[in-house]
């Protein structure tokens, strides 16, 4: 039996057992061209019973990317969506096949254009994928920074826009009548004069051999022509999360595959010193272990990692019970093993004192210190979290001398195909990656070397398909960290309380994500006098883009010391802040005062609360200090502290921007609900501590996830329109649940916190 | 060492050490892998499943308890999602990344059995499931609404919900 029959026995397996609607399946050239189902263009498939296969190029990590990609396709489309099926697109393809010239130029006049495309990113493009590879076929398939819709949008819509004027030009063909005298609805195609009808699926061969003539003339429908865009949609792999038949990484069986399990040095920058698989050798399954190095900082982004053996066996279960009791020892760099979270944070304390890279300096902001008639001044500190997505690490692969095939929940496959092809040697164009679900992602780092660990250990077993699984434990080491982070904000006061003179310093690891946040661009509140500085410093600790990056910690710093001026100015905090937007040049300052308004008239502001009951404020927006891409949305946080110090987040009223239009408000509602639980973890519950170098919370004993119990049971949540296009839904909303549970604590108890989480403080009061 | 399951009403012959935890002999060797990893150690409840109708979480049991009981897994509800509680979990579009839902339906399924009108904290003592994406607010509404659906008007309390285990 050749490798390549093997292979393709394996595709059909997993294809027959799974489903081609669940795993995006490869098939042999040869065949594609055999299949009846015709392509009309590398997005769209179109079955002769009128099913529509959209491929999808990000990963569906609970995002709800299957469901608004295909919207953004099947809007211009004009298909019937009850007979759409997402698929994922093909890393391989993309590594072989360029996008059409004609869809590289984004159309319109950038993100305040509601008739253009927006303004996707594509800077720092290199061909590693790391933010996508600007000409690829399916250009971005990286799944990060909330920008699926932002930078996919106008060319998926131009996508399905193609398809449906290839459609009608090969119906009009067919019957010899002008194209415009067609319309199509619903996979429908009309000639009303003639009173004709057929649908898509008849079309669809004649389509595909039918080229566009003047593709560069095809354009995109604006916000008030969208039908289905716009929509609430359910979601459409929510039927198969409910029967347990979603494919997840994990849930890859091949025909002869074996499981891995792994043990990489706890302490990042360590390696394996020596191992004794004799000891575990005569074991249950056992077959072999298996030592990797140091994944090349090449595949990671320059991030350090660590060695670690496998062991390999029959099943998973029995690889794992071997590995833990196989004796390993490991060689760790001395400096990296003596690292503690104090001295971590010493570091920062020092740091943050000396002088930092000036990133912005306006007015004269000492001289503003000196007339000021108060001084406020805090200190705030956020710890080392982890994703904790709750899918740990994994991935199966088959590496064959001339071939690598991938089987992964992976939010940047594009890398991976170029990590797979670094360690193996066998070109990109042979690199086949089948995209499975992921189990939550939560930032694209932290699927930290799930793949390098499962290729560099196939790759020393050549011909045997290998799926390597984390331990709970191991998906907190192979994992980067969003990093620990410490500001110092100073503001000088005016006679009537507002601020003539801001400083801030942030100081967090480097390569932390820290600026991000927009300190560097602006206060947000207006202020004559502003200076902000950025602080580094270098630990061992891979640090990368978490769920809501610095941006989530620098909110908290921000938003928090907002509520501090507005008590020391003896003023309500919704007035203040609202007086301070109004006072400055921010481009979309009507839409943030429109934001807090709405927030505050939605949650009763300032009507009486029961005792030990208070309600904050904060405004959150992302971009909104330009004049581009932008979300804004304010939130009010209604919380309860009991005497004994308990912490009920009762209630959250969001006024939230929709820009232009959402593709689908449901999908938008979801991610602003989920990131509540998400930022009220942050705020209560979670850190990450360092010990002898390495993490300490390991396990959801020690790493907190709030559960139902503490949801808040009432969230109101309310869209109003701007003029712009949204930058983005999926990372940092909500982030203000951090300091409204932290003011609405000062204003029950009287203590104010200014390090995270929430729940190491007494919070009790009498 | 041989012995056998019931699974969702069918008995399988598994081929592994007893003591191996339930969660693997289900994924492995019935095959079925709608149960999930997570955790490993009884925190997360994703790998929850019904043991003689009590929800348990089989990564932290042996296979071997199991024995001479009635298993049921996610697979067990209904293939084509056709369950009061699924069809609820659709109807909320509760599920989002969805590793987590298969336990967090279980957990829901088995108070629904014993509460078949639960309250907010009947809900809050007896799912006590973690979901990272933050499904929570959706999950409670679905679980209200396949009570609902369980027990419409002139129906005895819980009787179709048995009548769906039953099949």
């Amino acid at each position: 039996m050749s490798a390549d029959v093997t292979r393709r026995e394996f595709l059909a397996t997993v294809a027959a057992a799974q489903g081609a609607f669940v795993l995006g399946f490869w098939m042999p050239e040869k065949a594609a061209a055999q299949t009846a189902t015709p392509e009309i263009n590398a997005w769209i498939v179109i079955d002769l019973d009128d099913t529509v296969t959209v491929r999808i190029a990000q990963t569906e990590l609970g995002q709800g990317v299957w469901t608004s990609n295909a919207m953004m396709v099947c809007e211009e489309l004009q298909c019937d969506w009850a007979k759409v099926r997402p698929e994922y697109a093909s890393a391989n393809r993309d590594a072989r096949e360029k996008a059409p010239a004609w869809t590289l130029e984004v159309p319109g006049n950038g993100a305040t254009d509601p008739k253009g495309g927006g303004e996707p990113t594509f800077g720092n493009r290199d061909r590693t994928g790391v933010s996508g590879i600007p000409d690829s076929l399916y250009r971005r398939m990286r799944t990060n920074a909330a920008s699926s819709v932002k930078d996919g949008r106008y060319y998926l819509q131009l996508a399905g826009a193609e398809a449906r004027e290839r459609l009608l030009l090969a119906a009009a063909d067919l019957w010899r009548v002008p194209v415009a005298e067609l319309t199509a609805r619903d996979s429908v195609i009309t000639h009303a004069p003639s009173g004709r009808t057929t649908t898509y699926g008849q079309v669809a061969p004649r389509a595909a051999q039918t080229p566009h003539p003047r593709p560069e003339t095809i354009t995109i429908k604006p916000p008030d022509l969208w039908t289905l865009m716009g929509t609430e949609r359910k979601n459409l792999d929510v039927p198969i999360k409910v029967t347990g038949q979603a494919v997840y990484g994990i849930d890859v069986r091949l025909p002869g595959m074996k499981w891995a399990a792994v043990k990489a040095c706890p302490v990042y920058g360590g390696d394996v010193k020596r191992y004794d698989f004799n000891a575990v050798r005569s074991m249950p399954g056992v077959r072999t272990a298996v030592q990797f190095p140091i994944p090349d900082p090449a595949c990671t982004r320059g991030r350090i990692f660590s060695g670690g053996v496998a062991v390999i066996a029959d099943s998973w279960y029995q690889a794992k019970t071997a590995i833990d009791r196989m004796p390993i020892e490991w060689t760790v760099p001395t400096e990296n093993a003596a690292v503690t979270t104090a001295m971590m944070h010493d570091a920062l304390v020092t740091s943050i004192g000396q002088p930092g890279r000036v990133r912005v300096d306006q007015g004269d902001v000492d001289a503003g210190f000196a007339r000021a008639a108060k001084i406020v001044e805090a200190t705030y500190s956020t710890p080392y979290l982890a994703r904790a997505r709750m899918e740990p690490g994994n991935a199966t692969v088959l590496v064959t001398n001339d071939r690598v095939d991938i089987w992964i929940g992976d939010q940047s496959p594009q890398e991976t195909r170029f990590s797979a092809s670094k360690i193996t040697g066998v070109p990109e164009p042979n690199v086949h990656i089948h995209l499975c679900h992921l189990g939550g992602g939560f930032g694209r780092n932290g699927n930290g070397p799930q793949a390098e660990h499962a290729i560099m250990i196939a790759n020393q077993h050549r011909g045997t398909p290998i799926h390597m699984l984390w331990t709970r434990e191991e998906d907190f080491i192979g994992t980067t960290y969003r990093a620990m982070g410490l500001a110092r904000l100073k503001a000088g006061l005016d006679a009537d309380g507002w601020p003539i003179a801001l400083e801030v310093r942030t100081c967090m690891q480097r390569d932390g994500f820290g600026p991000e946040a927009s300190f560097d661009v602006t206060s947000r509140y207006h202020v004559p006098s502003y200076r902000y500085s950025s602080h580094t410093t270098k630990f061992h600790i891979p640090v990368g883009t978490r769920r809501g990056v610095g941006q989530a910690a620098h909110e908290f710093y921000r938003e928090s010391f907002m509520d501090e001026l507005a008590r020391a100015a003896g003023q309500d905090p919704y007035r203040y802040r609202r007086e301070l937007i109004a006072r400055t040049k921010l481009p979309y300052k009507a839409d943030m005062i429109k934001a807090l308004d709405m927030a505050a008239e939605m949650s009763g502001w300032g009507t009486p609360l029961p005792k030990g009951t208070a309600r904050a404020i904060a405004l959150e927006e992302r971009g909104g200090e330009g004049n581009g891409s932008a979300t804004i949305s304010a939130m009010v946080h209604t919380v309860s502290v009991s005497r004994e110090g308990k912490v009920r987040l009762e209630r959250v009223d969001v006024a939230h921007d929709t820009g232009f239009g959402l593709v689908n408000p449901l999908s938008v509602k979801k991610q602003i609900e989920g990131q509540i639980t998400w930022f009220y973890n942050d705020a209560m519950h979670q850190a990450t501590t360092i010990a002898d170098g390495h993490v300490v919370e390991n396990n959801f004993n020690r790493f907190p996830l709030s559960r139902i119990a503490e949801d808040p049971p009432e969230i109101n949540i309310r869209f109003f329109p701007t003029q712009h296009w949204l930058i983005g839904m999926g990372h940092d909303r909500a982030t203000s649940v951090q300091s409204g549970i932290g003011d609405a604590i000062f204003q029950i108890t009287g203590k104010r916190f200014r390090d995270l989480p929430y729940s190491k403080h007494d919070l009790t009061w009498s | 060492m041989a012995f056998d399951l019931t699974v969702n009403g069918s008995q399988h012959r598994v081929d592994a050490d007893p003591q191996t935890p339930l969660l693997w002999v289900i994924r492995d060797h019935v095959g079925l892998t709608g149960t999930k990893f997570s955790c490993g150690i009884g925190q997360c409840g994703a790998c929850t499943v019904h043991v003689d109708g009590r929800a348990v979480r089989s990564c932290s049991v042996s296979a071997s308890t199991a024995i001479g009981k009635a298993i049921m897994t996610i697979e067990g509800l209904s293939a084509d999602g056709s369950h009061p509680i699924q069809m609820a979990w659709k109807e909320l579009d509760a599920p989002q990344c969805g590793y987590c839902q298969s336990g967090m339906i279980m957990s829901a399924l088995a108070l629904l059995r014993d509460r078949p009108r639960p309250t907010d904290a009947d809900i809050d003592a007896r799912v006590t499931n973690a979901c990272r994406c933050g499904t929570y607010h959706r999950v409670r509404q679905a679980i209200h609404r396949a009570a609902d659906l369980m027990n419409g008007p002139g129906r005895p309390e819980g009787l179709q919900l048995r009548k769906q285990e039953l099949r």
